[in-house]
């Protein structure tokens, strides 16, 4: 590899611009493909075959025993609503896993950057936050504050929007009445079961940061289901 | 989905190269069987042996390693190294796991 196209590679990383990464195994040549740009030469002849394989997120060599393709797509993006004490601990394991985070919270006095450096905070109500993010139905959603006035509207916003994992914390009650004030806003109950309430996966800690862990692995195992 | 963040691997081999340090990328290219890391895992090691990211779960790094200093030093371009439990590297730096796996080495040039 060319040391241009590591420059490359990390341009397209920090624009957040997805890509695959073309190398010919034979010649050690390598190239950065994105969809609809023209690339040169010897990959140029099996563009369809690379196409596909990009299409599919995966990564491996290509029929011909000669190119090798590797997908960069962007990482899962998980919105956190609260940024208390278990938002710390996730942003912890975020950050090994892979996961892009963003926090909305519109109490001020939560959202220090000392607490949460790096991190994009958005120190607004879900629904105007919602207006500065990109989502997808690849986008994870736990909420956290289980304040309804916080936690509802960002709950109604990613049901709206399919998003692959949507968690709200709280007790079995807690969430029988979110589940019951989602009915009065218009909601019907198959999509309502599509909340992870209480959140996570029984691993039987309290402390913010097993609660947090027992999320990540429930957002985790969603992410392999599909 | 790679679950280490790809970007850091890419900054630090960038890094190293700034400070003209010699990198070479391994790269997982194919598997079979029970192999522990999935094709696409990338490790970058430098002419003084440092590394960072892995290949297999520690099974093939010393190997790996040692391949990219000598290509390093021989300044080829690419090779590709073949992992079997079958063949005379089994006894060495063979893959506990049983799976086989092919690693794409490559020096990062000018």
């Amino acid at each position: 590899m060319k040391i241009k196209t590591l420059q490359e590679i990390l341009k397209y990383k920090s624009l957040k611009k997805e890509f695959a990464i073309l190398t010919d195994l034979k010649n050690g040549d390598s190239e950065i493909f994105i969809p609809n740009k023209i690339i040169k030469g010897e990959f140029s002849k099996y563009l369809d075959e690379i196409e596909i394989i990009y299409k599919s997120n995966k990564n491996g060599i290509l029929e011909n025993d000669k190119i090798f393709i590797q997908t960069c797509k962007n990482p899962i993006k998980v919105i956190i609503v609260g940024a208390v004490h278990i938002a710390e601990y996730l942003i912890d394991y975020a950050k090994s896993l892979n996961f892009e985070i963003i926090i909305i919270d519109p109490r001020g006095f939560f959202t220090s950057k000392e607490k949460f450096p790096d991190t994009k905070i958005i120190n607004k109500w879900p629904n105007e936050a919602f207006n500065e993010i990109e989502t997808n139905s690849k986008t994870a959603l736990i909420a956290l504050t289980h304040d309804p006035k916080i936690d509802d509207p960002a709950l109604q916003y990613a049901l709206k929007n399919k998003f692959f994992y949507i968690g709200a914390l709280g007790s079995k009650k807690t969430h029988e009445k979110r589940c019951l004030r989602l009915i009065e806003a218009g909601f019907k109950n198959e999509e309502i079961k599509l909340i992870n309430g209480p959140v996570g996966i029984k691993l039987g800690g309290k402390s913010p940061s097993e609660i947090a862990l027992s999320i990540v692995a429930q957002l985790v195992s969603e992410k392999y289901k599909n | 989905m790679k679950n280490f963040s790809e970007k850091i691997i890419f900054e630090k081999a960038n890094d190293w190269i700034e400070n003209n340090q010699k990198v070479a990328l391994a790269t997982v290219i194919q598997t079979w069987g029970s192999s522990p890391l999935e094709v696409g895992s990338r490790m970058i090691i430098n002419e003084n042996g440092n590394f960072l990211g892995s290949v297999s779960g520690g099974c093939v790094e010393s190997k790996v390693i040692e391949e990219c200093i000598s290509l390093i030093k021989n300044n080829k371009i690419s090779q590709i190294i073949d992992f079997k439990v079958s063949n005379e590297n089994a006894w060495e730096v063979g893959l506990a796991c049983g799976g086989d796996i092919s690693i794409y080495i490559e020096q990062i040039t000018q």
